[in-house]
């Protein structure tokens, strides 16, 4: 479980400002906003990668600040995906197995795996700057996924895709999710990737947690190009 | 970046590609002098002991205090770029502070350093530097740390964190996220940057003299050895060091050229 109690942090002119959040293990959570609303920087808080910051959040009641970003038990996947420019594919996805000790055989199969699984085993000897952008992401997502975190944290991983590879990418997410059990949080534009994807969404706006709605019942009955001013009224 | 322009250049444009070939040739010309002067002395004085030991000297004295250098200097970079250490800043101005001050009062400062009391004690106790070899190495050194420091610095400090953070999710620890993020992607900055401060140690001459002084096949390095012969009259072994100079500076920056142009990612961009 992750909890945010009474969360700020100021990052230049912008503050998100006291924000709390709880989100249970194994839920599928999103979070939307207006662009510079502050949504990528409640992820990375919910991440802990800010130092500077007021209230607290915890895993499990364990204050986070605690925890060293290695032991955390998190993948982060960047919106541009950031994969390690010098580095093969292979040895993108393998990095993190060889920082945790795993021997050459099991890091190996354990790669093979997960590039199968994302359908990406023919980029294995790929610099990051030959893949295309949906080549990239998988690259990212494999990476995180290969040390089986407990929680998954997206920044916008739908948005710079095809509205097919989109769709696919999401059932894939789906699968990973009910496969692993892990938390997934992730950021969207998009209320389709919410109606079909998450348990429970938040709306950011101007740093502020606005609203946070069940999936069920809050999006469907609702003209989509209206719901987001509907929401914004709702206020938690 | 390249752009074809059909249209005439204006009068702005043509002061400015004036002022580009004024420099050019300025620059060359006075080069050109030296290789003039110094070709029809190299095939006889080359060989001279006194040339061979100024190169050798020079060589070895800026390849040891470039690695020192660069030994110190990188995690003295880390540390004013990734740590929250205290007085970030004025230590940062502190140890640039060299690049904006003439070698000769470096050289001055060392020399006031080691012949106070602390600086006779250690060469009593044998950790001499004035006027030896050593010397040279560390006038060198207060030199290039400087400007090897701000290379890096600025080379690390261009690199995107979010990779260091997410090496640190995937279970590195600093160190290893240093070695096998940072250090790769901040490669070809660094070791350009290494080129040019050993080319710059191998042409110091004010801090060198000023701390070592001027001694024939002892303290001479390749700039002190053109200064010695000219004083004497001595125009062709004066030549000669400073055709090699020359050949080195010029050699070393295409090197670090070639480096600094160089992707890391080591393929063609797409997208
Ligand atoms: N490190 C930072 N320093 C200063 N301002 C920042 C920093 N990170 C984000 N911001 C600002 O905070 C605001 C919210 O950013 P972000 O969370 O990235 O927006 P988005 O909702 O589009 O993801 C933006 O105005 C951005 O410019
Ligand atoms: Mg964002």
């Amino acid at each position: 479980m992750i909890r945010m109690e009474n969360y700020s942090v100021e990052l230049g002119n912008f503050k998100l400002k006291d924000v709390n959040l709880e989100i249970p293990r194994g839920e599928i959570f999103g979070i939307m906003g207006h662009t510079g609303a502050g949504k990528s920087v409640l992820l990375e808080s919910l991440a802990g990668f800010y130092e500077n910051h007021e209230g607290c959040v915890y895993y499990d009641d364990m204050p986070l600040d605690s925890i060293p970003l290695q032991k955390r038990r998190i993948g982060f996947v960047y919106q541009d995906y950031a994969l390690f420019p010098h580095m093969k594919v292979r040895d993108n996805i393998e990095f993190g197995l060889k920082m945790n000790q795993v021997g050459k055989a099991e890091r190996r199969e354990r790669c093979e795996e997960i590039m199968e699984k994302l359908n990406i085993s023919h980029l294995r000897d790929r610099m990051p700057a030959t893949l295309s952008g949906g080549e990239r992401q998988r690259t990212a997502l494999a990476r995180a996924l290969v040390l089986r975190p407990e929680i998954l944290f997206m920044d916008e991983p739908f948005s710079a895709l095809d509205p097919w590879t989109r769709k696919k990418m999401r059932k894939l997410v789906r699968k990973i999710h009910d496969e692993l059990g892990c938390t997934v949080v992730f950021v969207t534009h998009d209320h389709e990737d919410i109606e079909m994807l998450a348990d429970r969404a938040a709306v950011v706006l101007d740093g502020r947690l606005r609203t946070i709605t069940d999936n069920s019942g809050c999006f469907g009955t609702e003209d989509r190009e209206d719901a987001s001013p509907l929401m914004m009224g709702r206020t938690l | 970046m390249k752009r074809k322009t059909v249209r005439r250049r204006s009068a702005f444009e043509r002061i400015t590609v004036l002022c580009a070939l004024t420099v050019a040739l300025f620059i060359f010309t006075a080069l050109s002098f030296i290789v003039i002067r110094g070709l029809p002395y190299m095939s006889q004085v080359i060989t001279s002991p006194e040339v061979r030991f100024a190169t050798g000297l020079s060589l070895m004295t800026a390849f040891i205090s470039t690695a020192i250098c660069l030994l110190l200097g990188i995690p003295a970079a880390y540390a004013l770029t990734r740590t929250r250490m205290r007085f970030h800043r004025v230590l940062t101005v502190v140890m640039e502070l060299p690049l904006s001050i003439p070698n000769v009062m470096l050289g001055l400062s060392l020399l006031l350093m080691f012949a106070s009391m602390p600086g006779k004690f250690l060469s009593a106790h044998g950790i001499s530097f004035i006027y030896n070899v050593k010397g040279i190495v560390l006038a060198q050194l207060l030199v290039n740390m400087p400007f090897l420091i701000r290379i890096t610095r600025t080379s690390f400090m261009n690199l995107d964190p979010r990779l260091e953070t997410i090496a640190e999710t995937l279970g590195a620890g600093s160190f290893k996220t240093f070695l096998l993020i940072m250090l790769p992607m901040a490669k070809n900055g660094v070791i350009g940057g290494a080129i040019v401060a050993w080319s710059r140690a191998l042409g110091e001459f004010g801090a060198t003299l000023m701390f070592v002084g001027a001694t024939r096949m002892k303290t001479e390095t390749l700039p002190t050895s053109i200064y010695l012969n000219m004083a004497t009259g001595d125009i062709g072994p004066a030549m000669a060091c400073a055709m090699i100079i020359l050949l080195i500076s010029g050699l070393s920056l295409v090197i670090s050229g070639f480096f600094n142009s160089k992707p890391v990612n080591g393929g063609g961009e797409r997208q």
